[in-house]
């Protein structure tokens, strides 16, 4: 039988950070999960944390919190994310900055402050969520794939810094899924992007679990700095 | 938080280096102990490590510096040369914090 993992989760209040949460929880890992908003998921082996992913302060206090929960830390899932859709010419600072904060800055304190956890595990991982509105460069989303970008290259170099702490970095970006992250969108906008996918359908949450498992394989020691797009999209 | 506090903790990270290290090469828990640059034990990323391991321990403390500032990386005599500097480098940021 496996040995439960200790994971963490940004965004596990809803969408794919709650799919990923729900599911680990179910598998009898101890799963700890941070949102702006106040615990949702109730079960032993959860414990939530009440934190804003842009902000330094609220992670550093997370992750004092969470040092009193566990000597380490298998898995760190950077899930939350949000994105804005606007004509480039159109987009107000106040959207840059937010996505950024949220997208970027706050992957990077994760990333920073769950160091010490991480390199006390057998086989740490790292999962970073990116989108595939980076390959396909979509029109109205230009800040959003930009902050995602910059994701992707920090997974990249992260694999090679944190390599030496047998930490693994890599990051899973869905195609379309029906989460909040694309409520809004036209129907036929997303189809269309579908249509451009070599796997012609939507994805779903159980599509992204399935990759996180294979990441958090201890077997999976030797795939590191990895973009992998859900689709068929590359 | 005395310079004795900031000493253990210094030596608890140095030891909880040596847990990952063979039993030929295990740092010294000694104020002279060379820890980065000329006969350093650290390779960078060891230095890295070590410097987090004493951040948290700092921040269970309630206390939150940066140890590996630009302003630290740039000195000329390095802060991380050995024990000693380290500690009066901790001491030093705790008083400016």
């Amino acid at each position: 039988m496996e040995v439960p993992k200790h994971i963490l989760i940004t965004g596990a209040s809803r969408g794919l950070g709650r799919a990923l949460a729900e599911h680990f929880i179910h598998r009898g890992d101890f799963v700890y999960g941070c949102s702006r908003s106040d615990q949702t998921l109730d079960a032993e082996n959860y414990c939530h944390f009440k934190a804003n992913i842009s902000s330094e302060s609220d992670i550093s206090e997370m992750f004092s919190k969470l040092r009193k929960q566990t000597k380490y830390l298998d898995a760190l899932i950077n899930n939350a994310g949000i994105a804005s859709m606007n004509a480039f010419a159109l987009t107000p600072l106040e959207s840059f900055t937010k996505i950024f904060a949220t997208n970027v800055q706050g992957t990077f304190l994760c990333c920073q402050k769950a160091l010490g956890l991480l390199k006390k595990s057998a086989n740490p991982r790292i999962i970073n969520m990116t989108t595939v509105a980076v390959p396909f460069q979509l029109e109205g989303e230009s800040i959003y794939a930009s902050s995602k970008s910059a994701v992707e290259t920090m997974t990249r170099i992260l694999a090679k810094e944190y390599g030496s702490f047998g930490i693994t970095c890599n990051a899973i970006g869905p195609s379309p899924i029906a989460t909040d992250l694309i409520r809004g969108v036209a129907i036929d906008k997303i189809q269309n992007l579908v249509n451009q996918q070599a796997i012609k359908k939507m994805a779903t949450a159980d599509d992204v679990i399935n990759l996180a498992d294979f990441f958090l394989r201890p077997e999976s020691g030797m795939i590191s700095g990895q973009i992998v797009y859900l689709g068929g999209v590359s | 938080m005395t310079n004795d506090d900031i000493q253990k903790i210094i030596f608890d990270a140095l030891a909880m280096a040596n847990n990952g290290r063979e039993a030929d090469s295990q740092i010294p828990l000694s104020t002279e102990t060379q820890l980065y640059g000329t006969g350093g034990h650290l390779d960078s990323m060891g230095l890295v490590s070590f410097l987090v391991d004493i951040e948290e321990s700092l921040q269970d403390s309630g206390i939150y510096i940066s140890l590996s500032d630009e302003r630290a990386m740039s000195q000329q005599n390095s802060p991380f040369r050995d024990v000693q500097s380290l500690s009066g480098f901790i001491v030093q940021l705790i008083g400016e914090n």
